[in-house]
């Protein structure tokens, strides 16, 4: 099948509800990591263009603040429809944007974003405030008031999700919102604000689209946001976070990880061979939480990995808009090249290439930045290749005899953002779950990431937890109105 | 030649150049992309012990390939 292109060949930024070239006039180019091929050229904001955004944010801050919580609830439930309208086309161009397989776009990506916006839809109607007598004449009430202008800088591994994942709380909170998608896959950020412009009112979502160094500073420089949202890697989290310090606002950060996957013996078997696989393989390992430390049990490490192997070297790697295509093409030739230094690292530490190891050729895929499924065995926790994060689809496993040893080793890592345990025992899944130091562990699944159930890291993994109505608290302020009734003076003075 | 104020994004311009950084502890791409700042930057947050021996060593690495960094013109 030849590549699809539903694509727009030129792209403009949205700023207060315009669209707006830089104004130096410098672009960027969008490829497709598959083949190569140039998709489209969108912006490079300029400093001026990212000032330009944030106030025509704050210019529609003081009408978007006093929608009420129904008026802007059916807005979210529109964008919701618009997305679901479009499946078709958001899922194709995150595909060829992102290189990531139609299956999981159409599947998953898509439609997790557009029920994102209808969960805070609901949630927002739900909200309420306190209200307390302190004493027979003295109430308190506790309101929650958006906290104002947002910044807001997405990762390439999940552009349209993460983008429904940060725009739905911050607009439903009734913030306004300027957002910097990577510039390795701005296009599904584009394609959605076209979709919303003529929904919301305008400055109320503003996007610029740009380089880390350039659009993404001035955006983290910005002195006129009250909070940042990141979602990216430990070294620009912590870049992020004195951002924020420095001009005392408030910062969440979803990061990095290393994450475990435990199987004991009394793992439900084909799930649990399907379950590395959707640990590890999903989105081609580029996932934050991915389930790259994999750690089996003695008694069945032999069985478990014969039977890995056959399904690593069984998944189909292609071209990713073909509808059989399991897994795509890493985000670029970086990655690719990053991974298999890290392959060459294993094998020098004393790992051994169980399956896999090389990029996957053949078919056109030279063209692009393929690898093949990959696993290192006989792998200790302390090698690089499972201490350090890879960010692509290769498994390191590890052996381990006691529930303390395996609970010990997926510990012993600075990260602390998901993991699993696989086992029929719900005393031991309990166990496991309460005693590896992680946000999100999952019982005998990986990598379903759904609103409604909260998502973010201890450690080095970020702080703050998203996808679910928490997140609401930070992107309001408590205000406390404190009144006194009675009418005579205290007497103090 | 390379310094510590060349930019991370830059550098990643160069083919072949990952795989200098990973051999020497410091990944120069996530999920975020190139880290958005000056080499020195990187280096200081991943706590490399010798800059000065780091980029030398990448300088060799480029000059042992043939590669030259362009500057960015645009």
């Amino acid at each position: 099948m030849n590549m699809p292109r539903p694509m727009d060949e030129k792209y403009k930024m949205l700023i207060g509800g315009q669209w707006v070239e830089a104004s130096n006039g410098k672009t960027c180019t969008a490829y497709c990591p598959a083949n190569g091929e140039v998709l489209a050229t969108f912006p490079d904001a300029s400093k001026e263009d990212v000032d330009k955004a944030v106030k025509a944010a704050w210019k529609a801050f003081d009408g978007w603040k006093k929608i009420s919580p129904q008026e802007r609830s059916a807005l979210l439930l529109k964008i919701a429809d618009l997305i679901d309208a479009n499946l078709d086309k958001l899922a194709m161009i995150e595909t060829l944007d992102n290189g990531k397989p139609i299956r999981e776009t159409f599947g998953i990506d898509v439609p997790l974003g557009s029920d994102h916006f209808r969960y805070f839809a609901g949630a927002i109607r739900a909200e309420e405030g306190q209200a307390v007598m302190i004493d027979d004449q003295t109430m308190s009430i506790i309101l929650r008031e958006p906290i104002g202008v947002v910044g807001q800088i997405i990762p390439w591994n999940f552009p349209f999700t993460m983008a429904a994942w940060k725009i739905a709380p911050a607009l439903a909170a009734g913030c306004c919102v300027v957002i910097k998608p990577s510039s390795s896959t701005s296009l599904s950020m584009l394609e959605f604000a076209k979709l919303v412009n003529d929904v919301l009112p305008p400055g109320v979502l503003n996007v610029v689209t740009g380089r880390g160094s350039q659009a993404g500073q001035f955006l983290l420089d910005h002195k006129d946001l009250r909070k940042l949202a990141f979602t990216g890697s430990t070294e620009v989290g912590y870049q992020v976070a004195d951002a924020a310090a420095k001009k005392l606002i408030p910062a969440t950060l979803e990061l990095g990880g290393k994450s475990a996957n435990i199987f004991f013996p009394d793992a439900p078997w084909d799930k649990a061979i399907e379950g590395v696989q959707m640990g590890i393989l999903f989105n081609q390992g580029q996932v934050c939480c991915a389930g790259s430390r994999v750690f089996v049990h003695e008694d069945i490490y032999d069985k478990f990995l014969a039977q890995l192997v056959k399904a690593f070297n069984s998944i189909k790697v292609g071209m990713p808009w073909e509808k059989d295509t399991v897994m795509g093409s890493q985000i670029d030739q970086n990655q690719l090249d990053k991974i298999l230094a890290y392959v060459h690292i294993g094998e020098k530490e004393g790992a051994k290439i169980a399956c896999g190891g090389t990029r996957a050729e053949g078919n056109g895929l030279e063209n692009g930045a393929f690898m093949k499924p990959t696993m290192l065995v006989d792998v200790k926790n302390s090698m690089r290749v499972a201490q350090e994060e890879i960010f692509g689809p290769v498994a390191a496993v590890i052996k381990f005899k006691s529930e303390q040893e395996v609970i010990d080793m997926a510990n012993d890592s600075e990260y602390g953002l998901g993991g699993a345990v696989w086992t029929k025992d719900i005393n031991r899944a309990f166990r496991v779950a309460r005693a590896v130091e992680t946000g999100r562990m999952w019982v005998n699944n990986y990598n379903n990431l759904p609103a409604h159930a909260p998502f973010g890291g201890y450690k080095k993994s970020g702080i703050g937890r998203e996808t679910h109505k928490v997140i609401l608290d930070h992107y309001t302020q408590m205000k406390n109105i404190y009144i006194s009734m009675t009418e005579e003076p205290f007497g103090l003075y | 030649m390379i310094d510590s104020n060349t930019q991370v994004e830059e550098i990643m311009k160069i083919p072949g150049v990952v795989s200098y950084f990973i051999e020497n502890r410091v990944s120069p791409i996530t999920c975020s992309g190139p880290f958005p700042q000056p080499l020195g930057k990187l280096l200081e947050l991943k706590k490399v012990a010798d800059p000065d021996a780091f980029i030398a060593g990448l300088n060799d690495f480029l000059t042992e390939r043939g590669i030259e960094l362009k500057e960015d013109n645009e």
